[in-house]
């Protein structure tokens, strides 16, 4: 346990040196998988769905903020419908539209949390969703949660019934519009995952600010656990079609992934718990205090047996300081030696 | 030679201004009574074209099965809920996004208090040091 926390240790000293490069490096990542799934699954424009256009997107995201990202995908699939017909662009849009009008208008730095849910259900792990948010999260963001489902559910359909689509489109656009519409809103697996996914949220994040032993540990595996439930009892009253196998292994992916969050964002030694009661003149008090694990990396002390030589020896005292100000700050520099 | 809480400072006010800075100073140029009832007049704005395209979507939907055998008592009934539906979606962003853009406020405005304080640390900081060198 000691050798994991020191390596936490290490890994945060290294995020802190080189945050500015991870998060581009996470955020590049992020696009290519989103733009790559996007043209793998709807790629209906061909200019728009070439390796050039998804990396080239992946690229330019990179360096812009996460909404600009949410926003690329959003065009790039209203392409891809526009090119398989108007009337899905256009209910697609309006979808799309609703959703930013009430919700992320108040948020925009939230909206990545879509793409995570919407890339999670692309990857066939929607329950590593609820465990994730509710851990890291508040009870607010099921809203994302949410529209990223309803987004990945409105692309699969699409992909699904592709061929159907175009062929309605030449029945009339009032006709497409109904029918597509009607099928996208009464998808019963969409409603039902998103019914697990908030209850999941909701349940996780309450057991997580509990004052309990081991409470992110139990959240997660409730968590993970009532969404199977529910999952599950709903295909089966619904006659649905989703995969068990599917939902138990992303229920166990985020087991997982709860106690790797654990790990790193709520190391407390729990053996070491102290219950105090004390008063004043108002309130009695039950105080829970558990303290916190905290290792520290050993560092590599090197000894130079050579000579200093040059201008350094008369401004020692400066060197000195600017060294400890760069570690402080964290820009430190490689000494050439 | 370097000064510690100078640049200690200076970096401060750096991240500040690159964070928040151009945002702050936009919310902080109005009263909180004014940044939160123009916003909240916008957010209203934004709801009713919201609800009117949700409207639209579900009348996409369900729109056969409304239509059929309609009678004007129906028709009110509808209308009814309709309206109801509105107000209520009204009164709940209209409260929310108050307390939302009011709150906004009141961190930007702590920001920025915070941030003046740095930056005139900083000018008599470089008072002294001038006068040290006078």
């Amino acid at each position: 346990m000691s050798t994991l926390l020191v390596w936490r240790e290490k890994l945060q000293k290294l995020y802190a040196a080189y945050s500015v490069y991870i998060l581009k490096g996470i955020q590049f990542v992020l696009g290519l998988v989103l733009f790559g799934l996007i043209n793998s699954n709807i790629g209906f424009m061909k200019m728009a769905s070439s390796v050039f256009c998804t990396i080239g997107l992946a690229v330019i995201c990179t360096f812009l903020p996460t909404i600009v990202m949410v926003m690329a995908a959003t065009v790039l699939i209203l392409a891809h419908f526009y090119a398989l017909s108007l009337p899905i662009a256009i209910v697609s849009a309006v979808i799309f539209i609703l959703m930013y009008i009430f919700y992320f208008r108040f948020t925009p730095k939230k909206s990545w949390l879509v793409l995570v849910a919407a890339l999670a259900f692309g990857l066939k792990i929607p329950f590593v969703i609820p465990v994730a948010f509710g851990l890291m999260g508040t009870p607010v963001w099921i809203v994302p949660a949410a529209c990223g489902i309803i987004s990945y559910y409105m692309v699969d359909f699409v992909k699904r019934s592709a061929t159907a689509l175009k062929s309605a489109d030449a029945d009339g656009i009032a006709a497409s519009l109904t029918s597509f519409t009607k099928q996208v809103l009464s998808n019963k697996e969409m409603w039902l995952m998103i019914m697990a996914v908030v209850i999941g949220i909701l349940v996780v994040n309450m057991v997580r600010s509990r004052a309990v032993s081991n409470a992110w540990k139990i959240a997660s595996a409730v968590g993970a656990v009532v969404c199977l439930i529910v999952a599950a009892a709903g295909n089966v009253i619904l006659e649905g079609h989703i995969s068990y196998v599917s939902i138990i292994v992303s229920a166990v992916l985020g087991i997982a992934l709860g106690i790797v969050l654990e790990f790193l964002f709520f190391s407390v030694d729990y053996s070491q718990t102290e219950n105090i009661q004390f008063e004043d003149d108002e309130y009695y008090y039950y105080v829970k205090a558990v303290p916190k694990v905290g290792v520290s990396a050993p560092e590599k002390q090197v000894k130079h047996i050579t000579e200093e030589t040059g201008n350094k020896a008369g401004n020692t005292e400066d060197i000195l300081l600017t060294r400890s100000l760069s570690k402080e700050l964290g820009i430190e520099k490689e000494r050439p030696e | 030679m370097l000064d510690k809480r100078k640049i200690r400072l200076m970096t401060r006010a750096a991240i500040y201004e690159k964070e928040y800075g151009e945002e702050d100073l936009k919310i902080t140029s109005y009263y909180k009574k004014d940044y939160s009832s123009l916003n909240t007049w916008i957010t209203l704005i934004w709801v009713t074209a919201g609800y009117i395209l949700l409207g639209g979507i579900i009348f996409l939907c369900f729109g056969e099965s409304l239509v059929e055998g309609l009678t004007i008592m129906r028709l009110l009934f509808l209308a009814a809920v309709a309206l109801a539906l509105y107000l209520a979606l009204m009164i709940l962003y209209g409260i929310g996004a108050g307390n939302f853009y009011s709150k906004k406020h009141i961190r930007a405005k702590q920001r920025v208090k915070k941030y003046l304080r740095d930056i005139s640390r900083l000018e008599k900081m470089n008072k002294k040091k001038e006068i040290n060198r006078s």
